[in-house]
């Protein structure tokens, strides 16, 4: 489809995630929510505004009250705003947070609301929020919105599935500029390009490209260091279309031609990483089930016997970053976390050794009653085809 | 057509070449400094910019939403002239030669209590016992940290140190920039070369971010805009302030002979951004209604530049621009007549923005800072003008750090 003007997100995917915002301030009895990472200013707001590269320090982007289910919106303009949002519910950017303190008190709700969550601080709107809301307390937003973002409408699988196809595509063209003498950087560079040619020109990453280490499970020489025959190469690919992130990594060793060397052909140390990427596999997807703690993707690892990879074995997809995050690092936060129809992951198969480099793929799915649904059709070699 | 800044002011202070560990050093020192004088122990920071600016880590800077979880977290200790980085990002040959291995430390998850518990361990054994910390952000989780982080009042202003540190510029940084700022207009030539009718604006963005990473940027840090104007401002999109919408998205909209686009781009280099702004024609040459358009506005930047120099205020360039447009402010009234640029695409100093006449009257430019000139001309009817330029302020004057040419202009 060809995009040629700015277009809110589409209605239903807007009424549905606002109508979960607004139920989830209910149950925890929060009476404003003021938004500042963006993926929370979108999933409320449904308007696609300027992308920038980076993390961003709180700020009041995106203001949401329950009693009257108003969204108010930082934009200096209505291009790509909703109908439900009227003018009068835009405000527009400022350097002086004074006027974000007249611009906040102004809304209607403000002065009273007793409880007021936010999604992050700084010390500087720590002091002023107050002066907003004088009769509130705040409290924590993001525990709440991640929760509630966490499990997916079957609209936003689909906005999902849609992403990883154009990640798919500019992946492509990644993959086959692989040829020994091309670098890091000159990779990402023919993702970029592919995506853009594509219609989309936000990435959801911007380190595409990895040579993998042979020496280190998780360092770099430089990102201008040649491609040479043999090495094993990494593609991160990621974009971020719709507001949605669509991401997937696929492993390449570089033959002589410059094309993925068939099993038969690899090296025996290996294809003896492909089999133990391909059994690692086999364990991630069987402990991908609903109701499962998601501990039982980092079990999988250890019943492989593999150490944990220096990523996430999984983190959620959706706008931007979502839960779950599971991390051998956090395994109460692991424990306590059980795994929902629903919940749309990139799941990390990673397997590394000295000498050879790594194998790592990273595929993203939904869970369903019945099991994982990949949301990629990209070959996988450790899926069995 | 003229040629860039350069044809008209030399370059004096800006080296070739950055000595990147002399720069982290003068960093470090100038961090330590301002924690010392404030009685701060520990500088805890989040933010992207400022990790890499405190850790002299650089990354290509992911999406905003994925940049949450992936988030390099820099410790400095006042006493110990070495930052402390935590990272999720693969370090590379650089990183490592910069920092030993015991300041070098994994990936923390401060969204998650776990994650905040276990830094607040890792932090403690870095620093004496009740110590004074400052952070620049937080996130919730780490608000319900008591033990170190919160363990007094709220935590000192973090950012606020980073915010005087990086406003005047080292020689070396200076060096970092005007590579950044040449990686962009490489490839800025490259997009313009393609500009003609039926190219779409999608297509100048595949050819801007390819260019880029061939030139050697890390990464890009905003969506390109290639913003095509309306003749009249009421043909453009409602805005809160009743003056023009801008910077708005790029779509597959394909260009029209006689289209005037307003180019704004900028890519990340060695820890800095870069900023980029010029006005093209779509398919044509400029006709003469839009020739006088730029002749105004090169009155306007020669009128700002004749008075830019350390000492002066930024009141006393906004006085000089309105002077020189005929007593209207020739910027956009959301945004200024000029900003600072350096690790972040838009900071302190602000000029002639929303802060105010008064903010405006006490800032006194200082030798050293790097200041983006972005004054506008409109013309209802016909469109308008817009280009920027990047100075460095020197005690005699300026200098210019961009030295694009104006073609079709």
């Amino acid at each position: 489809m060809t995009t040629t003007e700015i277009l809110p997100d589409d209605a239903v995917l807007r009424a549905a995630r606002r109508a979960r915002v607004l139920a989830a301030m209910e149950a925890a009895d929060v009476d404003v929510l003021v938004l500042g990472r963006e993926a929370n200013a979108r999933y409320v707001s449904g308007t696609p505004r300027l992308w920038t590269a980076g993390s961003r320090a709180f700020g009041p982007g995106c203001v949401v009250v329950r009693a009257t289910g108003a969204v108010h919106l930082l934009s200096t303009w209505d291009e790509g705003v909703p109908d439900e949002i009227p003018h009068d519910h835009l405000y527009g950017i400022t350097f002086n947070t004074t006027n974000f303190v007249t611009v906040l008190s102004g809304i209607e709700g403000a002065a009273a609301a007793r409880t007021v969550a936010t999604d992050g601080l700084t010390p500087g709107f720590a002091q002023l929020l107050p002066m907003a809301f004088p009769s509130a307390t705040l409290v924590d937003g993001e525990q709440m919105l991640a929760r509630t973002r966490a499990v997916k409408t079957p609209e936003e699988v689909e906005a999902i599935r849609a992403s990883v196809g154009h990640a798919e595509r500019a992946l492509a063209a990644a993959e086959a500029a692989l040829v020994p003498g091309v670098t890091e950087r000159q990779l990402t560079g023919v993702f970029m390009q592919a995506m853009a040619t594509g219609g989309i020109t936000t990435p959801a990453g911007q380190d595409v490209a990895w040579i993998t280490s042979r020496t280190s499970p998780w360092q770099r020489t430089s990102r201008d260091t040649p491609v040479a025959e043999g090495d094993l190469v990494a593609f991160e690919a990621g974009v971020v279309a719709g507001g949605y992130a669509g991401e997937l990594t696929r492993t390449h060793r570089v033959g002589a031609d410059g094309t993925d060397g068939d099993d038969t052909r690899d090296e025996p140390s290996d294809a003896d990483l492909s089999r133990r990427q391909h059994e690692l596999w086999e364990r991630l997807v069987a402990a991908c089930r609903p109701g499962a703690p998601a501990s039982a993707l980092l079990d999988a690892y250890d019943g492989a016997g593999l150490p944990a990879p220096p990523v996430p074995v999984a983190r959620g997809l959706g706008l931007g970053f979502d839960l779950p995050l599971v991390t051998h690092a956090l395994p109460r936060t692991a424990a306590d976390q059980p795994l929902e129809a629903g919940m749309v992951l990139v799941l990390t198969a990673w397997v590394w050794q000295e000498g050879v480099g790594a194998r790592f793929d990273q595929e993203p799915l939904v869970i369903t009653p019945a099991g994982p649904e990949l949301l990629s059709t990209h070959p996988f070699r450790a899926t069995p085809r | 057509m003229p040629a860039g800044l350069m044809a008209t002011a030399p370059v004096r202070h800006i080296p070739d070449e950055a000595d990147l560990a002399r720069m982290h050093r003068e960093r470090s020192e100038r961090i330590r400094g301002v924690l010392r004088k404030q009685g701060i122990d520990a500088l805890v920071l989040l933010g992207n910019t400022n990790v890499a600016y405190a850790a002299g880590a650089v990354w290509p800077l992911a999406d905003s939403g994925r940049a949450n979880f992936e988030q390099p977290v820099a410790v400095v200790v006042a006493d110990d002239e070495v930052p402390h980085l935590f990272s999720p990002v693969r370090d590379d040959e650089q990183l490592r030669a910069e920092l030993p291995a015991d300041h070098l430390h994994g990936p923390v998850y401060l969204d998650f209590d776990e994650g905040v518990q276990k830094f607040a361990e890792q932090l403690a054994a870095l620093v004496p016992s009740r110590p004074v910390v400052a952070i620049d952000e937080w996130t919730n989780a780490m608000r319900r940290e008591t033990s170190i982080l919160f363990a007094g009042d709220a935590p000192v202003d973090g950012g606020k140190v980073i915010s005087r540190c990086k406003l005047t510029k080292t020689p070396d940084e200076l060096a970092c920039m005007r590579a950044g700022l040449e990686i962009t207009e490489r490839a800025i030539a490259q997009v313009q070369a393609r500009i003609a009718p039926g190219v779409r604006q999608t297509d100048l963005t595949a050819t801007f971010l390819r260019t880029i990473f061939d030139a050697g940027a890390d990464a890009n840090i905003l969506d390109p805009i290639w913003q095509v104007m309306p003749p009249r401002m009421a043909d453009g999109p409602w805005t809160t302030t009743g003056d023009l919408a801008c910077p708005l998205l790029s779509t597959e909209r394909e260009l029209v002979e006689g289209d005037v686009l307003w180019v704004d781009t900028g890519v990340s280099y060695a820890g800095f951004h870069s900023d980029f702004g010029r006005t093209w024609i779509v398919g044509r040459e400029p006709d003469a209604r839009q020739r006088a358009q730029f002749d105004r506005w090169r009155a306007i930047m020669d009128a700002v530049l004749e008075v830019t120099r350390a000492g002066a205020t930024a009141g006393d360039l906004t006085a000089a621009a309105v002077a020189a447009a005929g007593g209207v402010k020739p910027w956009m009234p959301h945004f200024y007549l000029g900003h600072g640029l350096g690790i972040d695409s838009a900071e302190m100093p602000y000029v002639g923005s929303d802060i105010g006449e008064a903010f405006d009257a006490s800032l006194v430019l200082s030798a050293g800072m790097v200041l983006v000139l972005e004054p506008i001309v409109w013309d209802d009817g016909a469109a308008g003008y817009r280009a920027e330029e990047v100075v460095l302020i020197t005690e005699d004057g300026w200098e210019p750090m961009t030295d694009y040419p104006y073609d079709p202009f």
